[in-house]
């Protein structure tokens, strides 16, 4: 019998008579092509079953690994040592959950290094591409491939974006061993999440600092990478490990103008809202706006709210406040953080900060960070582009204009504030409209800061 | 692709109607062409908030977001500033963090050591955005029929991306088809023929068999312009539309954009032999691309049939064995092989080293050197009086 990966999967071809390959984990009988299939991400699983058996098979040719001289030394702090062995007494699988700032790339680094088997990194955007490139490159001097951003390039340590691998990973499933997810979250959800099951990776490592609380996309996470082995939140490194850091929310007025547009589309909105949810109470906003977006008055209603977010995004209030701030910090490293591009655009036009946003160049956008490293520019505004994994050069204050996307946004803003230095102590201003949504959006998104009960080992 | 909220359908029972834009839809179609002819030069926000607006005649709000959107992506953009937006960029902004100061001193500053207005400055700063780039004129001019068609085109691809099978009867031309699943990835399978129809072919990924997935959508999706070649087909795909299960179908005169027309022939080894073949047998017909064949459930394309004019039983497969992988030459010979066809001629490059057990035992063979000799293929046509058809 022979094991070959076809396009993501394991086709199974002369099985001996006595084998009764239904029983294998994973197997269906393909009418296709008169053979029987496998998802690639069950040849653990498979192989062992049929050495269990005492069946003779052709397996997959193994891929190259990396060259173990190659490698440098990655030194781990404590508690990246604590999260790379529960990892290890995983069965080399699961999901760490670290905070924003505290080394997770490097955790990878030393998995991939103390195996020594050839690894697939998925990052989610080519700015990470770019980042874990160079991570990979300082502490390995052979070759490193690359798949996104235009270029296709596989060696036995390889990094590719998201988007790339779910395109490729019927070439690449069965070159590597070791499959490394940063922002892992993004997982389980079931979009893409064919990426991870058309590789024949056995370790497998996910990174996040916000971990799925909900329960369907944490078994489903589980599934394709492993449970959560191990985890920190903020509160458990602040102030050791990463810097300390003060909250401080300022609640703002409406001007009279804008109270009355505000409550005027509030009363569109809430009507069909509150219609809705009576009629469907366990329903959800993609359900509620699916639904909207086929009457005229849900239509109204969701208009309605777009205009509430772009009328809450930068205020009269919000603008006052962010001028002091600006004035206060001056000498300070700050990054201005905004619900979408529009108001970063707004506020780089009326204060002349330079805004970094998915329509700024890759090359500008390092150009940019560089000059905010050696301090030539002091202030950076954006909407999503700081929130996530990107490596920012040191800032201490930190002013959430606006957000879109709760809890876990919040904690990866203020992520970008951590990394320690002597006396550090970084600031975090959020701007909040008093009696209006953004009261209870706050609220919601500062839970994802609070301590967990225990460090899970 | 287009998002969710641009797909515009209804259901009937489990099939999934999709809203064609037809004639009736020209007139506002016409407007929003003209209304973007007008904003041509102008910052792509300007033309954005006059799309917010109703048009001048009454247009569905769903198909004409639709539109919309197939006609951003075919026009161009462009935007030129006086200063360079990322020069302008580094100097404002470095300029500001370098000396705490009103913004206007800062752009004046800047916009002096440049020699520009702080105005143009301040319009350069960002001219580079996406809405603030000039509205061009798409590549080539559009009617409002082209328009629909393109739009029907969109709509269709995004109905089939979320589809993981798709199940076409095809008449004619089944060939550009089951090339193309074949390059993208598709596993295509080859149904008993039904009726009139050359194949029923059955269009899925790998991965398919396991779970519904988007993984193919595009792929399938890429099929929908080349159907516009076949003569006559019918398309059913298993689609997920917002969490229901529903089928979509397509048939031959539905309103999508077709393809550019399929080059005739596939190199010019093939075109120069049916050219000196025609001009030296005007009593028999080169037929290009003839029905497809059968074999070990899939299909076989012979380069051409060539029928004798006044003796319909003299029929003969050709298909010419050129410079391929030695692979797929051995994969193109074993279907021959199994097809046991007894009216085929192979013309082999030699340079193919293809041994003889390898080719069909039933085949005629010719080999040939960088050209079919047409002479040789009609000396073998003539000479050899066989039954054309299969072996038992």
């Amino acid at each position: 019998m022979k094991l070959q990966f076809d396009r993501g999967t394991l086709l199974l071809t002369g099985p001996p008579r006595d084998l009764n390959l239904a029983e294998a984990p994973g197997v269906l009988w393909d009418p296709r092509v008169h053979a029987h299939r496998a998802p690639a991400s069950r040849y653990p699983a498979l192989k062992r079953w049929l050495l269990e058996g005492g069946t003779q098979f052709q397996d997959l040719s193994p891929p190259l690994r990396p060259m173990q001289e190659a490698w440098s030394d990655v030194e781990l702090r404590p508690y990246q040592e604590a999260a790379l062995s529960a990892w290890e007494l995983g069965h080399r699988r699961g999901v760490v959950a670290l905070p924003t700032g505290s080394g997770k790339t490097r955790l990878a680094l030393a998995a991939m290094g103390r195996t020594g088997l050839s690894a697939l990194c998925l990052v989610p955007t080519r700015v990470l591409l770019d980042q874990w490139l160079r991570e990979i490159r300082v502490v390995y001097r052979g070759a490193v491939g690359c798949y996104g951003d235009g270029v296709r390039q596989r060696a036995p340590l390889t990094v590719a974006t998201f988007e790339s691998a779910y395109r490729h990973m019927d070439q690449l499933g069965d070159r590597f061993e070791l499959l490394i997810v940063d922002e892992v979250h993004h997982f389980g959800g079931g979009l893409r999440d064919e990426a991870l099951e058309m590789t024949v990776a056995k370790a497998r490592l996910g990174l996040t600092a916000t971990p799925p609380r909900d329960a369907g996309a944490a078994a489903c996470l589980a599934e394709l990478v492993g449970p959560t082995v191990f985890e920190l939140a903020v509160a458990d490194l602040a102030g050791g490990f990463l810097a300390s850091f003060d909250a401080i929310t300022l609640y703002l007025d409406l001007t009279p103008e804008e109270r009355s547009a505000y409550t005027s589309l509030a009363a569109v909105f809430n009507g069909v809202y509150a219609d809705f949810r009576r009629l469907a109470p366990a329903a959800g906003w993609a359900d509620f706006t699916h639904h909207s977006a086929r009457t005229v008055e849900g239509r109204r209603a969701l208009s309605a709210w777009r205009q509430m977010r772009r009328l809450l995004g930068f205020t009269h209030g919000k603008r006052r406040a962010l001028a002091s701030l600006l004035e206060r910090h001056w000498h300070s490293r700050m990054l201005i953080f905004t619900a979408d591009n529009e108001t970063a655009y707004a506020i780089a036009r009326e204060h002349l900060v330079m805004p970094l946003t998915c329509d700024i160049g890759r090359q500008e956008r390092d150009e940019v960070l560089g000059r905010f490293r050696r301090g030539d520019i002091r202030t950076l505004v954006s909407a999503r582009v700081l929130n996530e994994g990107l490596d920012v050069p040191d800032a201490d204050v930190a002013v959430v204009v606006g957000g879109a996307l709760g809890e876990r946004e919040h904690v990866q803003r203020v992520g970008r504030l951590l990394r320690p230095g002597e006396g550090k102590r970084a600031g975090v201003y959020e701007l909040v409209t008093r009696n209006t949504i953004e009261v209870g959006q706050a609220r919601r998104r500062r839970q994802g800061l609070v301590a967990r009960p225990s460090a899970r080992l | 692709m287009l998002p969710d909220h641009l797909l515009g359908y209804s259901v009937a029972g489990a099939v999934v109607v999709p809203h064609f834009l037809g004639e009736h839809d020209h007139p506002w179609l016409r407007s929003l062409l003209e209304e973007h002819e007008r904003f041509i030069g102008r910052p792509q926000r300007e033309l954005d908030a006059r799309l917010r607006e109703p048009l001048p005649c009454e247009s569905p709000p769903g198909k004409r977001r639709l539109a919309t959107q197939v006609l951003a992506k075919l026009r161009t953009s462009l935007r030129q500033t006086p200063v360079p937006p990322r020069r302008a960029r580094a100097l404002v902004f470095g300029e500001a963090a370098r000396k705490l100061a009103p913004p206007e001193i800062v752009l004046s500053t800047v916009a002096a050591s440049l020699g520009v207005t702080p105005e143009i400055l301040h319009d350069s700063l960002f001219g580079d955005l996406p809405g603030e780039r000039l509205v061009g004129a798409p590549a080539e001019p559009l009617s409002a029929l082209e328009l629909a068609l393109r739009s029907n085109l969109a709509l269709i691809q995004a109905l089939l991306c979320r589809a993981t099978t798709v199940r076409i009867e095809v008449e004619g031309n089944t060939r550009i088809l089951v090339r193309h699943a074949k390059w993208r990835g598709l596993i295509c399978t080859v149904a008993d023929r039904a009726g009139p129809t050359d194949a029923t072919l059955e269009l899925s990924g790998p991965f398919a068999l396991f779970r519904h997935t988007r993984l193919y959508g595009r792929a399938l999706g890429e099929l929908v312009p080349l159907l516009a070649w076949c003569p006559r087909f019918r398309l059913w795909a298993d689609c997920v539309v917002h969490g229901r299960r529903l089928t979509l179908q397509l048939a031959t005169g539905d309103p999508v954009f077709p393809a550019s027309a399929p080059r005739r022939y596939d190199s010019h080894l093939e075109e120069r032999f049916a050219r000196e073949f025609r001009r030296l047998a005007p009593e028999w017909d080169v037929i290009r691309e003839p029905e497809p064949l059968t074999a070990s459930g899939t299909l076989i394309f012979p380069d051409f049939a060539l029928q004798h004019r006044s003796d319909a039983a003299r029929r003969w497969f050709l298909e010419i064995v050129g410079f391929w992988t030695p692979d797929y030459v051995a994969r193109k010979l074993a279907l021959y092989r199994s097809a046991r066809l007894s009216n085929l001629i192979l013309c082999i490059d030699e340079g193919r080293n293809c041994a003889e057990a390898d080719v069909p035992p039933e085949a005629l063979i010719v080999r040939f050197r960088r050209r079919v000799d047409a002479t040789a293929v009609l000396r073998v046509v003539q000479s050899t009086p066989r039954p054309p058809g299969r072996y038992a």
